[in-house]
């Protein structure tokens, strides 16, 4: 028993880190350009966004839900600071993350109080959330006009040759890496996903860490969605930053986020991220149709979650 | 606990009782949306033009949800409905007479479009019973594997127009006083229904539905069934697909856009619970004939079209929320 | 002629042949161990034709394991097993059914949303039925089916009805009918008779029902064999005629049912009969009780109980299983709601009740189903050891984790002295003495244990049964649902007996001195 769950545990620590490695080092072979061309720099940028909504997504997958609409939160949040940068100036950003926290929030409660299967509650946040962008925006692209400098360095100024949002990102999930691990709330989170009955039984304010978790992750999506508008400098409901639903929950089970709850890493959901974001150049690099990147997102999914699923304790899954 | 809670739903049971058996509630439901959009628009809405609108609206959603309401009796999900409706689409256009003159097979370019949703949602089925992984994952990576399937198959070239005139007229002709999309659709549920009420497959469906340990200690196959089910959804959303194609008169990939909320609210709304079990095609063109009615009223009493997801998300939450509130208990495991 | 446990060389002789034909069931040395240990020991039994088995003993006395084993849930350790003469090794219920033994559960195995009809013919197993072959159900044959099989057991059930829209017992002879639908066909294919078990039938049955269920059970005696599991001593000896009884895994005593008295069939189940074994200084009741209930009520689960606890005693419920007692103690942890009554912790009313409100008030709840309810696999033990919130401090600290973890795997003797480990690593015993310390640290007012030593083996019970002896002594007050009647009559100061969601008697053991006989007669 112990020698067979060593290696399990060692999969579970360094399994993340070794995908992206070796998909980096077959890269780097089959385009040698790609590490001293400012490629980095530019997987970096694009896995950002990627990340953060990942993180946020872990957060919920940690407690053995799942966060449909926070992608969807991503891109309305960036579309609230195309916006409100002009008028508000450096408080547009304060001001979407707590519009969106506030919405992740209420997907909380709505969960909680309802308790309706969270992937049924957020397909109709994201259902909403896809409306309202259409809405505020009057299906147009909106285009920052002032004050672009509150959020533009994030991806302008560099450290290590990578953009600090990068940075910034990856200290955010050492944090939260130290929130669940080292913290009460942390491990309550924890252990509603191993076990949500036991955690109630053990007076663990179970309908609060959920309503936390959820808030977390839309938290976390109006960071994204604030890299998106420092990135492009617009906002549109089908521009940058729609599409990152698939490729988040792929990266956050790449970085090896059970499905089933409680195994959750954010240190390896960076690497998960930088995997993904490195899919489009790999699949160029051995020759895949650029077009059939989102297939490669869905396979990627699909391989992930069902190699990383234990299925041990589950009797009927649906 | 659990024979308290048993008793206590089979109490609720008995009391939603015949009415919610024959969906006379949902009935009201249209039948009241229609009397107030008359009122507030007696001018546009009532007219037989703004019926034909609507129903052909409907067409693409009721033919979706036959395949998908009977996933949904199982207390599965099918999240792949517009990525399996682009690629069936795309390959139906391309395989049909068209502008970019890439092949045309005549008749057969339909069966092969079906083909490609009953191996897309076969996919998605066995993936989901034989790996045991959730079907709502699975088909959520297979909704953006179809997507990619369309946007290869549209390439770089320019659109692909459909070259058969008269298939694309079609849909919208009223040669028996109902748009032929409409007429269509209301074949596929007339299949539906007979799937649910006459063949095993149906009737197992209801079964694993309503008690997935029982089916499997009664011995019912359940994972055969449930690849067969996600087969049989494929193939329905790739006609869809076809009939999406149709209406345009082109291949996109997109063709299938918005029909995953307005079709899983339907089903819902119709009186499919998302644990399975109950409900049936029957009840989701209910389901869906209230939403495009709704759509319809909203948009000629003047309301932004964009909203038509909002309206879908918060119906299909109120709806889950309505069906499950019965079952809420302090400690109850909810994910 | 009462045969013991003992493994037999020969099976007996005395059924067989009977009606010139093997017996419909026979077992000898059929045995099964769960890790150390042994639910049902070697036992033999031969069901004839046209019998009505009745297979009583108290809880956890092997009766379910036996039926487990029957029905192909669980494989026999060691021994044979014979239906209709042939030896068979079951893969599963719906394989004992197909070789014409049924059983019929507590937990109803219908589908609610179909009709009576669908439910009894699609039990009929991979071979199906006429009316359902080629995948294409007709109705019309479908329902003569149905119906012809309820006639057979005299049910007037019909046969479109949807089972949801049933009653208990009606539900309950659709059970039997789908069951003896593919027992009957297999047996009659393979020249045996059906034997159809009936597990706890009666328990939730009005009395109304219980006589249609009897006039069925005839019914059936006709056709083949049942066996007949119930709790009710009077039913039993009223349907049966023959009488099986268990007792700590073995098989005590088989009998015809002529001249048999309850009391007989009592001293049969609990054995020697005894009183508390220990004779150590009651704590006396003194001051607040720590707990006080008045009149608590939960419907379909328990009315009226008025109950004390006061610190430094133990007090023990028995009850039979569906007496309600389990749901009492999580109404009163506050995991289930309450209907009525009123409720006090330390003299103090509660309101709002809530588990954390309940921990926050000094009472911790050990759960019966560890796996489910309070060992949080995938966390380690220590972290499981700490795992109730305590205090205002958000932050956790490894260091203090370790010094607990330290102490009370010392004090409890867990093994391997490994607190960072996984805990679902750890054996059955090791888990609960984590979970039992996780309460324990926090010298909780009111201990409420729900069978704390289920699954253990007798170390591990030993060492739990101390702990809670010495929580006690610390001046806790203890709420205890013992596994036995033995384990209530040893640890608790005062018994309360629970039957049908009521407190049925209440006895302290030094003025009352209550035998295990006592407790029995007062619980079925």
């Amino acid at each position: 028993m112990k020698l067979l769950s060593r290696p399990d545990e060692l999969r579970q620590a360094l399994g993340p880190l070794a995908i992206f490695a070796i998909l980096l080092a077959l890269i780097s072979v089959a385009v040698p350009e790609f590490l001293g061309g400012g490629g980095p720099s530019i997987i970096a940028q694009q896995a950002t966004p990627i990340l953060l909504v990942a993180l946020g997504q872990c957060v919920v997958l940690c407690i053995g839900s799942i966060d449909l609409s926070n992608a969807a939160i991503a891109l309305f949040a960036s579309i609230l600071a195309a916006l409100t940068l002009g008028p508000l100036g450096a408080a547009a950003p304060v001001f979407c993350l707590i519009v969106v926290t506030l919405i992740g929030v209420a997907n909380g409660l709505v969960l909680v109080y309802t308790q309706i299967p969270s992937f049924a509650l957020t397909l109709g946040t994201l259902g909403v959330m896809q409306a309202a962008s259409l809405v505020v925006t009057g299906s147009n692209v909106v285009y920052v006009m002032d004050n672009m400098d509150v959020v533009g360095w994030l991806f302008t100024v560099q450290i290590l040759t990578l953009p600090v949002a990068f940075w910034i990102a990856v200290v955010l999930a050492a944090a939260l890496w130290a929130f669940l691990r080292f913290t009460v709330p942390g491990q309550g989170l924890m252990a509603i996903g191993f076990n949500e009955r036991a955690a109630g039984l053990s007076g663990q304010p179970v309908n609060a860490l959920k309503v936390l978790a959820f808030g977390l992750s839309g938290f976390f999506a109006g960071l994204a969605g604030l890299c998106v508008i420092s990135i492009s400098g617009a906002a549109s409901s089908i521009g940058l930053g729609s599409d990152l639903l698939v490729p988040s929950i792929a990266a956050a089970l790449v970085g090896g986020t059970a499905i089933t709850g409680g195994v959750c890493n954010p240190l390896n959901v960076v690497f998960g991220a930088m995997f993904v974001a490195l899919i489009p150049v790999g699949s160029a690099a051995v020759g895949v149709n650029p077009q059939a990147q989102s297939i490669v997102y869905g396979v990627v999914l699909i391989v992930a979650v069902a190699a990383t699923m234990s299925r041990a304790r589950h009797g009927i899954v649906k | 606990m659990t024979s308290l809670s048993e008793t206590g739903s089979g109490g609720a049971a008995r009391r939603r009782g015949l009415a919610a058996r024959a969906g006379l509630a949902e009935l009201a439901i249209l039948l009241a949306l229609v009397a107030i959009f008359s009122v507030l628009n007696p001018h546009a809405f009532p007219t037989l033009t703004n019926l034909n609108t609507i129903l052909n609206n409907a067409a693409i959603p009721i033919v979706i949800g036959v395949g998908a309401s009977l996933v949904v009796l199982t207390g599965r999900i099918d999240l792949s409905v517009e990525g399996v409706m682009g690629a069936a689409g795309m390959a139906f256009v391309l395989l049909s007479a068209n502008s970019r003159e890439t092949a045309d097979i005549g008749w057969l370019a339909y069966p092969a479009a079906l083909a490609v949703g009953a191996v897309l949602g076969g996919t998605t089925g066995a993936i989901h019973a034989l790996a045991k992984v959730p079907s709502f994952i699975v088909s959520l990576g297979m909704w953006y594997v179809g997507l990619g399937i369309a946007a290869v198959l549209f390439g770089y070239e320019m659109i692909p127009f459909l070259g058969n005139e008269a298939a694309v007229a079609w849909p919208t002709a009223t040669p028996l006083g109902l748009p032929n999309s409409f007429v269509l659709a209301l074949v596929v549920v007339g299949l539906g229904w007979l799937i649910e009420r006459y063949t095993r497959l149906g009737r197992y469906a209801y079964a694993i539905g309503n008690n997935e340990s029982v089916a499997r200690m009664t011995g019912i196959p359940v994972a055969g069934f449930v690849v067969a089910i996600f087969a049989f959804a494929g193939a329905c959303s790739a006609l869809a697909g076809v009939m999406g194609s149709l209406a345009l008169g082109a291949g996109s990939a997109t063709v299938g856009v918005g029909m995953l909320f307005l079709t899983l609210a339907a089903i819902v709304i119709g009186g499919t619970p998302l644990g399975g079990g109950r409900g049936g095609a029957l009840r989701t063109v209910t389901g869906v004939l209230i939403l495009s009615t709704l759509y319809n009223g909203l948009i000629l009493v003047g309301v932004d079209p964009s909203i038509q997801s909002g309206v879908s998300g918060v119906v299909l939450v109120a709806a889950v929320i309505a069906a499950g509130w019965s079952q809420r208990a302090r400690l109850r495991v909810f994910k | 002629m009462i045969q013991t446990g003992i493994p037999r060389q020969a099976p007996i002789q005395l059924d067989a042949g009977r009606d010139g034909t093997a017996p419909i069931l026979r077992l000898s040395g059929l045995a099964k161990s769960f890790g150390p240990v042994a639910a049902v020991k070697p036992l033999t039994l031969t069901v004839g034709r046209h019998e009505v088995i009745g297979l009583i003993g108290e809880n956890g006395a092997g009766k379910s394991t036996l039926l487990k084993l029957l029905t192909g849930v669980h494989q026999p350790d060691a021994g044979t097993f014979e239906l209709n003469g042939r030896p068979v090794r079951l893969k599963g219920p719906q394989d004992a059914t197909e070789h014409g033994l049924g059983i019929v559960h507590q937990e109803q195995s219908l589908f609610t949303n179909l009709s009576v009809a669908e439910n009894i013919v699609m039990g009929a197993g991979r071979k199906g039925s006429a009316s359902t072959r080629g995948g294409i159900y007709r109705w019309r044959a479908l329902h003569r089916e149905a119906a012809e099989v309820l006639a057979r057991i005299g049910s007037t059930v019909s046969p479109a009805t949807i089972v949801g829209d049933l009653g208990f017992a009606e539900r309950q002879m659709v059970e039997i009918a789908r069951t003896i639908h593919v027992a009957c066909r297999t047996a009659e294919r393979q020249g045996g008779a059906p034997l159809v078990i009936l597990d706890e039938p009666t328990s939730v049955l009005e009395e109304a029902e219980t006589a249609v269920l009897e006039h069925e059970i005839a019914r059936l005696r006709a056709i083949g064999s049942v066996i007949f599991v119930s709790h009710r001593l009077e039913e039993v000896l009223r349907i049966c005629t023959r009488i099986v009884v268990m007792r700590h895994g073995e098989l005590v005593a088989d009998r015809p049912v002529d001249g048999v008295t309850e009391a007989d069939l009592f001293r049969l189940m609990i054995g020697k009969d005894r009183h508390a074994r220990t004779r150590e200084a009651v704590p006396p009741v003194t001051g607040t009780p720590v707990l006080r209930a008045e009149g608590l009520t939960r419907a379909g689960a328990f009315h009226d109980i008025c109950l004390d606890v006061h610190p430094g005693r133990i007090t023990a419920i028995v009850g039979t299983f569906g007496a309600g007692r389990e749901a009492l103690v999580r109404a009163l942890f506050g995991a289930e709601p309450l209907d009525g009554g009123r409720l006090e912790v330390a003299g103090r009313d509660v309101v709002q009740w809530s588990p954390r409100r309940a921990i926050r008030a000094g009472l911790a709840y050990l759960p019966a189903e560890r796996g489910v309810e309070s060992a949080v696999g995938g966390l380690s033990a220590a972290r499981n050891l700490t795992m109730v919130p305590q205090g205002r401090s958000w932050l956790l600290s490894p260091a203090g984790r370790r010094a607990l973890a330290e102490e009370w795997f010392g004090r409890l003797d867990i093994r391997p002295n490994l607190p960072g480990q996984d805990l679902a690593r750890f054996s059955g015993g090791n888990q609960q003495k984590v979970v039992l310390a996780k309460w324990l640290r926090l010298k909780p007012r009111v201990l409420i244990l729900d069978h704390p030593l289920r699954g253990l083996d007798p170390g591990a019970g030993a060492t739990v049964n101390a702990c809670i002896r010495a929580a006690a002594a610390e001046g806790a007050g203890v709420l205890l649902l013992a596994d036995t009647l033995e384990e209530a009559l040893d640890l608790g100061h005062e018994i309360l007996v629970m039957r049908d969601g009521e407190i049925s008697a209440r006895f302290d053991r030094t003025t009352d001195d209550p035998t295990t006989l006592d407790l029995l007669e007062k619980m079925v």
